[in-house]
């Protein structure tokens, strides 16, 4: 273990506190000013004393409050009160897709799991999924009745007047535009096209504020075919990405991470894995996952790709058309593509119609298409026109609309012409939006009409061809919202039932498809329960390359990279915001980004040397391009380049998004997420960020092991030598403790781990974890259960990074057990480290004693507090909490349990149907939460579970070993494959 | 189902005992009721009792004294604000008062009969009372707004109402005043019976006795003998440290908890007298965590058939049709309250541990009104997981105990209790 981990850049600097008695001044003076700012002074403490003593004594007094029990008038028979039913439904928002399952608790939706069926997501989710049940209880932001101008207004006005502007600009030949984001519902394409049919001067315009336009269109140039394949990551043995983000955001991060984990999995059986080569220019989640990343501003990343182009075009002798040089040797990476033909796979983030021209020419060369890209099951993702939508701004500031409808798309906010577009929208006679929450584009229209949520609505979505999954309603609509369709029926004259609709066109169109059921209706029950359908349906497509095409690619190139700017910025999704469209979600707003660890912000940026250059400290204002956004010197970002992250910046959100970061969509132009940075200069300092990450800190230790596979071949204990130390010196004069019936143990790969941080969301969702605002999080209080750890190695500016997901190690000889002085901790028989929050008197001691720092102080109620004004501080946003969970009060330590009410649930489960538990009964949030599937659960004492296996792996170690803390909780050493430099 | 009082047979009486300082201002508050009592007839707020508690005080059913009988009060807890919706005209004080009177025969009726309230109580009862409540009778009567008070009181009218009405008449002018003192029931709630226990009286009883002691051994000095003063005040805080003590106990414990619920519904009459099994209406108590309340549909499964009870005739039953039409599910008073932070599941012991109903509930068939029959705590369910056994060795779930399995082949233990199995983990029940 040489290498050297350091968590943030301070640490790397000289005159770092490293000693820890100057850390404890610090600590010291963190305190004392915050003892300033209450100022309580001890007669404070006892008068308050005194009225707690008091009031104590009156309430214990009185009696017991009266409870009642009402049931139901009339049982729905399906319907067990208390016992979790569970739905297959779909989350299919824009571009994303995920197939789920969704836990209901007596008539609401309390949780999103994935579902194993589907072919397609294999039982993964992602963050955004996840956090989306919190959406449907948003009390503040959800738009509650369809209103005109801000006052309520009935559905059948709000038709009729629709209608009439329809049907008047069909006379007049003026135009009708619904914009809508990509959709992925075949069902609602047709109604779409159906009304369209109706109302001639309707035009519908699909726009995405992320565009995967170039990739289309580059299809359609190269190949004359406009697709975007699927890429098939789990094939590929040489994976190169430019700027894609594929773990995280980029396409179907949730499908890709999958995909990817496969072949990034070593085992004993299988000792090969994938080598995976990222150019990027801010450090991603899918550039820490790299073997070898390459920090370049996007100018650079575009001469590579030249390169790389014309050395794989000589090696396969075709004509060479002169590019710029690169600084990165692109004659080996041409060599190794060529010598994976068939086995590697190039992708590229950038929408650039040129670059992906010539990503699709190197892939053809490298033999991808049919192997690692898969274009006869192209994916329904990406259909934005971003030509079509600026004609449309235009048209409507010319007064050429009558009518613009907004569907679930937010322009206004997302648009980089969104003052334009406002000012345009004022000359339309009608402006609808059909929105399920507050947003930038509903705020300007004439008429808001309330959409469900998407889990008040029936739906589908096709994600790729042949792969359908299908969307039901957990419950009956919250508020006085219609289902957006079913408003499109209404103005076709049908019956407005959407359901109906759904059926009939899947009976005429998918139905026929399939020839495993002869009836419809045991088809529909079927798929409908089971979520999802995997048909053998193919686009047949043909690919022959188009040469001159891409000769013409590389010319216009060429002039870009020429006229390239010393310093340019990139703009990013990150796995919590995405695109911005679910900022109004506190858990989502509180998800530390994987890399830096920001929570409740967006910054810029920049890389160390490129700081210093130009004297931006940590946390300094700087402005440029008309944006003014606080910096963060960010290891391994390239240099003369600035990161942004989008999503930020709401105005018409809600009270958890609105004024939290900085709008960076101005920056977009024509669906390009990069370009130049002009006037760049610092105009303030000192700004502070709500960060998790200095603290939790266990540098100088064996924390993460890691090696490479060349030594993973030669011995499966590579990185884990010091393992045999430990266990050599292992010794205790106690006896060991012995575990009938069960020994719960979790195994966590950290090869297989992305860093995606969707288990953080799903462990707060399934754990009731408070929110609790920047300003907490500031003072390190943050409540995950589990959080990421994220660790730098090696150089400053293009560091390694590793990831480790770190929880309760439910030690079996726990230190917090032995000093907490009223047995509020305490070891269960089954190996679980157990907190009785009604125990526990808050001395914090087992938290002090904790060496690995998981557990969590609830230092206010984070309930019914309006100081905490998220979702636990109104009746409908406490909807979502789990009521297997207590909600933990002031003063008591809490954290991870295993997710014991679902080891509770799995024992009584099988007790009550008198079999033995099997292995994958018990499966706790972060596990089923997980993509890639990094995480592992089960009983050590059944001898073929799967973590009885996983812990006799070479490379499986225990955290902070030498303590003897004998924790249940395993690693596996994360194995990277860099190239040999042989 | 509004305003329904709330008997209670059990409430913690901590607060007296910590703060002894009250005892004197009750003390004098008693002597003014009483004096009040005297020259007046109404009931009057107290506003120390406001100032207490938000919840008024009730008494343990066993210390119940005919003295309680003259402390009536109202009980503010039922005094809701809420919008009142009956109105069906304005009354006076004076005629509502007069109401009162006539209901319970202060005043006589020109017919001569008897008054309502030998059979219709106006205020929560220890011993079940069959027929229907004043506050019954004026919400049947507010809901329809057609019928007269007459004819509400012959609804829905059976061979034993008629029997029991017979040859009554009441005049128009004693009708509006019986509607007055109705609308005044439907506002106000009804009268709640307000005892103080023996144990009280005892406790305060003894703390002035204390109170004189010290007086009379610092100041006034009319007893010579230090040793009458000593004894009273040794006596005194051995008896209130073993009721503070015993209160503290049962601090928040509600055994013995039997409050009237919205129907006059017997189990005796069903669990007992018709043996239904527990598990017809409570159905799902072996598969989840509760074991279910049944719904009003359950309910009419058998009374749409059965629609006159033996003891109540048909005017309970007839709440069952009521919240039908109504739409509005009848709301039940639970009996049976754990703390939020535990967790228990009804399956868990019906299905996997195989306990029978009256294992907890008592034999809830002999009981006219249920009753909290165990304590409920802490102890008590820990006693039971230690020693009595489980289902060990017929479910194949216990397989994987290999242990247990071998010391009951070598005859070292004869049965495996759930304590042993993890029953006495903290997290089995707290989570």
């Amino acid at each position: 273990m040489e290498n050297r981990y350091w968590q943030s850049i301070q640490e790397t600097k000289e005159g770092y506190k490293n000693k820890p008695e100057e850390r404890e001044a610090s600590m010291i003076e963190i305190l004392a000013n915050e003892s300033n700012e209450k100022a309580a002074s001890r007669r404070d403490f006892l008068k308050w004393c005194g009225i707690s003593f008091f009031s104590a004594t009156v309430i214990s007094a009185c009696e017991n409050p009266v409870k009642k029990a009402i049931p139901y008038l009339h049982q729905p028979e399906t319907l067990t009160p208390g016992k979790a039913h569970w739905y297959a439904s779909t989350f299919a928002e824009g571009n994303h897709f995920c197939s789920v399952l969704v836990k209901s608790r007596d008539g609401r939706p309390i949780k999103i799991e994935g579902n194993d069926l589907s072919s397609y997501t294999r039982g993964g989710t992602s963050a955004i999924a996840q956090a989306s049940v919190l959406s449907l209880y948003d009390d503040g932001a959800r738009y509650k009745f369809p209103q005109k101008n801000s006052g309520k207004v009935s559905w059948e006005e709000a038709d009729r007047e629709i209608i009439k502007t329809l049907q008047q600009a069909e006379e007049s030949g003026q135009k009708a535009i619904l914009v809508t984001p990509t959709l992925l519902s075949p069902s609602t394409k047709a109604l779409i096209k159906e009304l369209e049919e109706q109302y001639s001067a309707l035009e519908t315009i699909t726009w995405d504020a992320i565009s995967y336009e170039a990739i289309r269109q580059a299809h359609a140039e190269t190949f004359n075919q406009q697709i975007i394949p699927d890429y098939q990551f789990q094939k590929a043995e040489l994976i190169v990405s430019f700027q894609a983000d594929f773990l995280g955001t980029w396409l179907a991060p949730v499908t890709f991470a999958n995909r990817y984990a496969q072949t990034r999995k070593v085992s004993e059986e299988k000792k090969e894995m994938s080598r995976h080569i990222q150019f990027e220019a801010g450090l991603s989640v899918t550039g820490s996952n790299a073997d070898e990343r390459i920090p370049l501003k996007p100018s650079s990343q575009l001469e590579v790709i030249m390169e790389l182009y014309n050395e794989m075009a000589s090696l396969t002798g075709r004509p060479v058309i002169s590019s710029p040089g690169s600084s990165y040797n692109t004659k080996a990476l041409a060599k190794d593509i060529l010598s994976k033909k068939g086995k590697a796979l190039v992708v590229c983030g950038h929408n650039s119609l040129e670059v992906q021209m010539l990503i699709n020419a190197i892939n053809h060369m490298a033999g991808s298409y049919g192997n690692t890209l898969d274009a006869t099951h192209p994916l329904q993702m990406g259909m934005g026109e971003q030509e079509k939508m600026e004609n449309f701004i235009n048209d409507l500031d010319h007064g050429l609309v009558d009518a613009v409808l907004f569907y679930k798309t937010n322009p206004l906010y997302n648009h980089p012409q969104a003052e334009k577009l406002k000012t345009a929208l004022g000359k339309a006679k009608l402006s609808v939006a059909f929105a399920t929450a507050k947003n930038e584009t509903a705020a300007a229209c004439q008429y808001i009409l309330p959409d469900n949520h998407y889990l008040e609505s029936w739906s589908d979505a096709s994600p790729r061809i042949g792969h359908y999954s299908l969307t039901q309603p957990v419950m009956q609509p919250v508020f006085n919202t219609r289902q957006f369709q079913a408003g499109l029926l209404a103005w076709l004259d049908k019956p407005a039932d959407f359901h109906q609709y759904l059926k009939q066109y899947w009976e005429q169109n998918i139905f026929p498809n399939q020839n495993q059921y002869a009836a419809f209706k045991g088809f529909w029950v079927n798929t409908l329960q089971a979520g999802v359908l995997d048909l053998k349906q193919e686009a047949g497509i043909s690919l022959s390359l188009n040469m001159s095409k891409v000769a013409d690619a590389i010319s216009r190139l060429k002039a870009t990279t020429q006229q390239a700017a010393e310093i340019q910025f990139s703009l990013y999704e990150n796995v919590a915001m995405h695109d911005g469209a679910f900022a109004n979600n506190p858990w989502l707003q509180e998800l530390p980004d994987p890399v830096t660890k920001v929570t409740w912000d967006n910054f810029a940026a920049v890389s160390p040397v490129f700081a210093e250059e130009n004297n931006i400290n940590e946390g300094d204002i700087i402005a440029f391009n008309g944006i003014q956004v606080p910096a963060i010197i960010q290891p391994g970002q390239a240099y003369g380049s600035i990161s942004l992250a989008m999503g930020y910046g709401r105005s018409h959100a809600g009270k958890a998004a609105d004024g939290v970061g900085v709008n960076v969509f101005s920056l977009t132009d024509k669906g390009q997420f990069v370009g130049k940075v002009t006037g760049l200069e610092v105009i303030d300092r000192g700004y502070e960020f709500a960060r998790t990450q200095t603290h939790h800190s266990m540098e100088g230790r064996h924390i993460v092991r890691e090696s490479t596979l060349d030594k993973y071949k030669e011995d499966a204990r590579a990185g884990n030598e010091i393992r045999d130390y430990h266990l050599k010196h292992m010794t205790t004069l106690y006896p060991e403790q012995d575990f009938e019936g069960h020994h719960w143990v979790l195994m966590v790969d950290l090869n297989a781990c992305t860093g995606c941080s969707t288990c953080v969301i799903a462990c707060q969702a399934e754990n009731n974890t408070p929110v609790i605002g920047r300003e907490e999080v500031k003072r390190r209080r943050i409540m995950h259960w589990m959080r990421i750890d994220r660790y730098y190695t090696g150089d400053v500016e293009n560091p390694g990074v590793v990831f480790q997901p770190l929880m309760c190690q439910h030690c079996d000889n726990a230190p917090c057990e032995n000093v907490c002085p009223v047995a509020a901790t305490t070891h269960s028989g089954e190996g679980i480290n157990q907190i009785t929050y009604n125990r526990c008197v808050g001395t914090k001691y087992c938290m002090n004693n904790c060496p690995y720092k998981v557990r969590r102080f609830n230092w206010f109620e984070y309930s019914k507090n309006k100081k905490f004004d998220y979702h636990m501080n109104s009746d409908l946003g406490r909807m979502v909490l789990n009521p297997d969970v207590t909600v933990r009060e002031r003063g008591v330590v809490e954290k991870c349990s295993f997710c014991i009410q679902r080891i509770q649930e799995g024992k009584l489960k099988a007790k009550t149907e008198r079999r033995q538990l099997k292995d994958g009964d018990v499966v706790p949030a972060c596990m089923g939460a997980c993509p890639s599937q990094a995480l592992v659960f089960g009983d050590l004492n059944d001898k073929d579970s799967r973590v009885s296996q996983l812990i006799k792996d070479p490379r499986n170690y225990h955290l902070l070993e030498e303590l003897h803390t004998l924790p249940t909780v395993g690693y596996l050493t994360k194995i990277r494959n860099p190239k040999n430099k042989g | 189902m509004k305003n329904i009082p709330q008997k209670r047979t059990k409430g913690p009486y901590l607060h007296a005992y910590i703060l002894p300082s009250l005892t004197i201002g009750l003390l004098a508050w008693i002597a003014v009721f009483t004096l009040s009592s005297f020259s007046n007839s109404e009931p009057i707020n107290s506003p120390s009792n406001q100032d207490m508690t938000e919840n008024a005080q009730t008494a343990p059913d066993d210390t119940l004294t005919d003295a309680a009988d003259t402390i009536a009060q109202e009980d503010e807890a039922q005094v809701d604000s809420e919008e009142f919706p009956y109105d069906r005209g304005d009354y006076t004080s004076q005629q509502t008062r007069r109401g009162e009177r006539l209901f319970k025969g202060l005043l006589p009726f020109e017919s001569g009969q008897h008054d309502c309230s030998s059979c219709h109580y106006t205020s929560a009862q220890e011993e079940i009372n069959w027929n229907p409540a004043a506050w019954e009778l004026a919400e049947v009567w507010a809901e329809n707004p057609e019928y007269s008070l007459e004819t509400t009181m012959n609804q829905p009218l059976t061979a034993r109402l008629m029997e029991d009405h017979e040859g009554m008449t009441i005049t128009r002018e004693e009708q509006h005043l019986l509607e007055a003192y109705y609308t005044h029931l439907l506002k106000e709630g009804p009268d709640t019976l307000q005892a103080y226990p023996i144990r009280a009286f005892i406790f305060w009883g003894l703390g002035f006795l204390m109170l004189l002691a010290i007086i009379d051994l610092i100041f006034t000095r009319v007893i010579k003998f230090k040793g009458v003063h000593i004894l009273i005040l040794f006596a005194g805080i051995a008896v209130h440290g073993q009721f503070a003590m015993a209160e503290a106990q049962n601090l928040g414990r509600t055994q013995g908890y039997a409050p009237d619920q919205p129907i006059k519904f017997s189990h005796l009459i069903h669990a007992g007298e018709n043996d239904i099994d527990c598990n017809y209406c409570h159905t799902i108590s072996s598969k989840s965590l509760s074991a279910g309340i049944p719904s009003n549909n359950t309910c009419l499964n058998c009374h749409n058939v059965i629609q006159e009870g033996t003891l109540s005739g048909q005017f309970e039953i007839n709440k069952i049709h009521r919240a039908e039409e109504n739409g509005e599910p009848i709301e039940w008073i639970r009996v049976h309250n754990l703390p939020d932070h535990s967790f228990f599941s009804h399956a868990q012991h019906v299905n996997a541990g195989q306990l029978e109903c009256t294992d907890c509930h008592g034999d809830v068939e002999t009981m006219h009104i249920v009753k909290q029959e165990e304590d409920l705590s802490m102890g008590w369910c820990l006693t039971c997981h230690r020693e009595n056994d489980v289902d060990f060795l017929d479910n194949p779930y216990f397989e994987m105990y290999e242990k247990l399995h071998d010391k009951i082949k070598s005859g070292e233990i004869d049965g495996v209790t759930a304590a042993e199995l993890g029953g006495e983990d903290c997290m089995s029940c707290h989570y």
